[in-house]
């Protein structure tokens, strides 16, 4: 079973992953792949304790990269969640053959571009999300599980390839 | 952590006799009406600040907390919507940067009332145990006839 859903999200572990998310596909882990937390003491306890009852590994890219395959062979299902597209096409680069991410939640910032009401992109975002299309990963804007489904590219003409 | 969990110092360094400011940061216009429904069983009041989460990353959302809760010069209260929420692991998170500011999820408006209360009279850390107290003491399961 494992893997159950690979996120992106700037919220990180935040309310629709538990709740909407949590409650759909019952997860008993969830990796936090981000190097600034990870690196930050009381930041990682923040969200190692953000998830009653599930076991919360909040680690960097690489030692995510590298412990992927063990947990997708592992009993139980888990999430993934990282903060934007920059960091999954890390991962990806670093080894993690993740089919498909769901973008859940890229917030207004200056620079930005509206897609959707959650999700907004510049220049980086859009280079990195090519990248990602280009190695064959699938990206699903949805929010929670109750909305519609739709892939990035067609929703933003800028990440097409 | 526990259910209140506070940063650096915190509850150690408010002024004698001042009162504990708060902040309340929750999703959508959750915040508003909370204060707005306290102020009917209240009356008025000033001096409690609120932040919706409302299209604000985590990141934004926490630089937000900071702007106000670094400003308190002795620590103060957040008060936020649920344990796990972007409010609330933002509200650690910042808590992490300020002095001596005390988290507390699960806000409700009972403990707000109780915060209104008892701010110019309690320590933070007094004040956000009884708070604790508070709310949970208010949620009841009462049964009617055939319930």
């Amino acid at each position: 079973m494992s893997w159950l859903l690979h996120r992106i999200d700037d919220r990180l572990i935040h309310g629709q992953v538990l709740v909407a998310w949590g409650a759909r596909l019952s997860p008993v882990r969830m990796w936090l792949v981000d190097d600034a937390v990870a690196a930050n003491d009381w930041e990682r306890q923040v969200y190692e304790a953000a998830a009653p009852g599930i076991e919360v590994h909040v680690v960097g890219v690489a030692e995510a990269a590298a412990a992927w395959a063990g947990e997708a062979a592992a009993a139980g299902g888990a999430f993934l969640i990282v903060r934007d597209l920059a960091t999954a096409r890390r991962l990806v680069e670093a080894g993690a053959p993740v089919g498909e991410f769901n973008v859940g939640g890229l917030h207004y910032a200056p620079g930005k571009t509206k897609v959707a009401e959650y999700v907004y992109l510049d220049d980086a975002d859009r280079a990195d999300a090519r990248a990602l299309l280009a190695r064959g990963v699938t990206l699903e804007v949805r929010d929670v599980p109750a909305s519609r489904r739709h892939g990035l590219q067609e929703m933003d003409p800028g990440v097409r390839p | 952590m526990s259910a209140s969990a506070g940063g650096p110092a915190a509850g150690n360094g408010r002024a004698a006799g001042g009162r504990v400011p708060a902040l309340l940061v929750t999703h959508a216009g959750l915040a508003p009406a909370l204060l707005e429904a306290a102020k009917r069983v209240y009356g008025p009041f000033e001096g409690v600040e609120m932040i919706s989460n409302e299209g604000l990353s985590r990141d934004a959302l926490q630089e937000r907390i900071v702007s106000i809760a670094g400003g308190w010069p002795a620590g103060g209260l957040v008060l936020t919507d649920f344990w796990g929420g972007s409010c609330h692991t933002s509200g650690l998170a910042a808590a992490g940067s300020c002095h001596g500011v005390v988290i507390l999820s699960g806000v409700n408006l009972p403990m707000l009332l109780d915060y209104l209360h008892n701010r110019d009279t309690m320590d933070i850390s007094t004040l956000a145990e009884r708070l604790q107290q508070k709310g949970r003491d208010s949620i009841r399961v009462q049964r009617g006839p055939g319930a």
